[in-house]
């Protein structure tokens, strides 16, 4: 893969990182016929982030020669914290970059980042990446029944009322008034907390659909770097959402690129067993309890009910280190595992439940990885749609037929 | 106990933001005494603080432009609370272009004082925004820790030099010492000092004026006409309390003064629009 950014492209694209930076701590560089997809994804799951570069966005864009690999192109996984630092500083860059070639090169495991600067000086930085599968949400934002537009200011506004370490809060959509909330966790204790409400009227809004009242709670710190991405380009940004419980959608789009961010969401505590058995559980597991599981395992259109594809080979390095959590008996008939200690294959899935404190609350995106030696149990391997993560250490297939991004 | 206040002038607003701001950099948490007149933020000096103690006084009418409180009792009409200042600077923050913003006494999970607003948007529904701010109140028994505190004994009274130079001083000296000697004549000379093995750096101020405390000085014992005006009162402070002071300060004011008692305490008074802030930093061995 070969691309050429100039001027206010590198800016554009580097802000796109920043925003990435604020997911997670590494950056999935994919790049496709479509365009450059870079994709990030927090240690929990819970959140996803992809920025999509169309060609038109490039000086020029090639996805290089054939030879080297089936698809033309190869997808790298980097560390964000060495990618980064080369687009740290905007302003620099603005006032001294050129152009920006970006490259991959396979034999060396390299993706070669150029800067053209004035003065005839260029930098080259070489990153050292993984490769890997690509990296895929699957979350058919498009078939969500409650959609929202508003301009980036909007939300904006909305969020500044909340402090920048607030973590979770919660939207809550009515016919009549749209609200946000800060959510205050458990851990922390309701009675010195700050407690701020902030709502307005759904006329403010471009465009506002919505068929029930329902409260999402979501992780507002990995929204913010898309809402001020958005608000630097002037962008209108959309909110896909179905039900509490199911992930919420915010996208941007322009005729050069799309981004979006796509967010667990806190499960309704109505729908809590009478048992309450997680409480016996330590307090990370119990949050479990009211965490949504957010299984994508199928893009069938008509599949409201998550079904999980038990087909979970592989998952994030970070989960396998994880200690096994059995999961809470909420959390069974999404997952259908029959074990309650949670030594299926799922089981290890709810172990990707980090104690990471923004995402402690919330149930991971589960990531399957895509593979034909995947029907094990007895589940169509078929299934057009999964969303690829893997370590890369299996020979998974490379060629992924139809997945829809996002 | 019943508190309402409300605020429309912009200007109020800033002003009273800005106030509660520039505390909020000072203490982590302060007690705000509401009377009938003024307000109040208070932090009484304690070890835990390193012996500092501030007190800021403000008068309702230059903020509210409705004031409602009912004290504890009748003879005691006062309401005290124990508050983070940075909830209120931040809640205040986020309204700062509200047509109107209402401050009131409330109990929700535990007794808060919540800021409400409506913000001005294009359509005719206004935004409304609602901040709860926890806070504790304190029982009256404890109100004689809160009291004004008396203007002492000191030895040199001067102006201070503008803040601003001053902060960027003291941010220097940070860097090479943990304390620093303040001292100060009746001829208008300050002097900052410190010392360390290596080096030893003193900025001198020159022509500040002294305040003039008028006969009321000399009554309370302050600086006595026999002194020399040549002499040095000075006082050995913590570098970061001197710091954290000068940090928080805006706006310049309109008075800032500094009486210095010899080697017990540093006395900063700031005096700006109806504003009054005196901080005491005790002085170290």
């Amino acid at each position: 893969m070969n691309c050429l950014l100039e001027g206010n492209g590198v800016k554009v694209f580097g802000k796109a990182l920043h925003a990435l930076s604020r997911i997670g701590d590494a950056l999935w560089l994919d790049p496709t016929v479509k365009g450059l997809a870079l994709r990030a994804v927090n240690s929990a799951h819970s959140a996803y982030a992809c920025f999509l570069f169309s060609p038109l966005f490039f000086q020029h864009y090639s996805l290089g020669s054939g030879s080297e690999q089936g698809s033309g192109s190869v997808n790298c996984k980097l560390l964000m914290k060495s990618i980064l630092p080369l687009f740290r500083c905007l302003t620099s860059i603005e006032r001294n970059v050129e152009r920006c070639q970006i490259s991959v090169s396979t034999p060396s495991d390299r993706v070669v980042v150029q800067f053209f600067c004035r003065h005839g000086i260029t930098k080259t930085h070489n990153l050292r990446f993984q490769e890997s599968e690509a990296l895929q949400a699957v979350f058919a934002s498009h078939l969500c029944p409650n959609v929202l537009k508003a301009p980036a200011r909007l939300l904006c506004d909305m969020v500044m009322h909340f402090p920048s370490s607030q973590e979770e809060i919660t939207l809550s959509v009515t016919p009549l008034r749209v609200s946000l909330t800060n959510y205050c966790e458990e851990g922390k204790d309701p009675m010195r907390t700050m407690y701020t409400e902030m709502s307005l009227h759904p006329d403010e809004f471009d465009f506002f659909q919505v068929g029930v009242d329902l409260d999402l709670t979501f992780c507002l710190k990995e929204l913010r770097g898309l809402l001020s991405f958005a608000e630097s380009h002037s962008l209108p940004v959309s909110v896909n959402f179905s039900t509490a419980g199911k992930p919420v959608c915010f996208s941007v789009e322009d005729v050069v690129l799309e981004a979006s961010v796509v967010l667990a969401t806190l499960m309704d505590s109505e729908s809590r067993g009478p048992s309450q058995p997680a409480e016996t559980l330590a307090p990370v597991t119990s949050r479990c309890a009211d965490a949504a599981v957010l299984l994508v395992g199928s893009c069938e259109a008509d599949s409201g009910e998550p079904r999980c594809t038990p087909a979970v080979m592989d998952l994030v390095a970070s989960s396998q280190g994880s200690p096994i959590i059995s999961p809470p008996p909420l959390m069974l008939p999404l997952l259908q595992i029959d074990e309650p200690n949670g030594l299926g294959e799922l089981g290890e899935a709810c172990a990707s439940l980090t104690t990471t404190p923004a995402s402690s609350t919330i149930c991971s995106l589960l990531f399957n990885a895509l593979s034909s030696e995947q029907d094990s149990d007895g589940y169509d391997s078929r299934l057009p749609v999964l969303a690829c993560y893997s370590d890369g250490e299996e020979s998974m297939e490379e060629d992924h037929t139809g997945s829809p991004s996002l | 106990m019943k508190f309402r206040g409300k605020i429309v002038d912009v200007a109020c607003l800033n002003h009273v933001t800005r106030v509660i701001s520039t505390i909020s950099k000072l203490t982590k948490t302060c007690v705000l005494r509401l009377t009938a007149d003024n307000l109040f933020f208070v932090l009484s000096g304690k070890v835990a603080n390193g012996g500092v103690s501030m007190w800021c006084e403000l008068s309702q009418a230059n903020v509210f432009d409705e004031y409602q409180m009912e004290g504890v009792s009748s003879e005691d009409n006062e309401i005290c609370l124990e508050v983070t200042p940075e909830n209120l600077s931040r809640a205040l923050k986020t309204v700062q272009n509200a047509k109107a913003v209402k401050v009131k006494l409330t109990k929700k999970h535990c007794p808060c004082l919540t800021i409400a607003a409506e913000l001005p948007t294009l359509s005719s529904i206004s935004r409304v925004v609602t901040h709860d701010v926890p806070v504790d109140v304190i029982p009256r028994r404890l109100w004689h820790e809160f009291k004004e505190p008396s203007m002492p004994d000191f030895d040199v009274s001067v102006y201070l030099p503008p803040l601003k130079t001053m902060k960027n001083v003291v941010d220097r000296m940070k860097n090479l010492s943990n304390f620093l000697v303040i001292e100060a004549n009746l001829s208008g000379e300050m002097n900052l000092k410190i010392e360390t093995d290596l080096v030893s750096v003193t900025t001198h101020f020159k022509d500040l004026g002294n305040p003039l405390w008028g006969d009321d000085a000399s009554q309370d014992g302050g600086p006595s006409p026999s002194r020399d005006p040549e002499a040095m009162a000075q006082a050995r402070v913590d570098i970061r309390k001197l710091q954290q002071f000068l940090m928080g300060q805006q706006v310049n004011p309109s008075k800032a003064m500094c009486n210095i008692v010899h080697e017990r305490v540093v006395h900063l008074i700031l005096l700006h629009e109806d504003v009054s802030l005196q901080y005491f930093i005790p002085a170290v061995a």
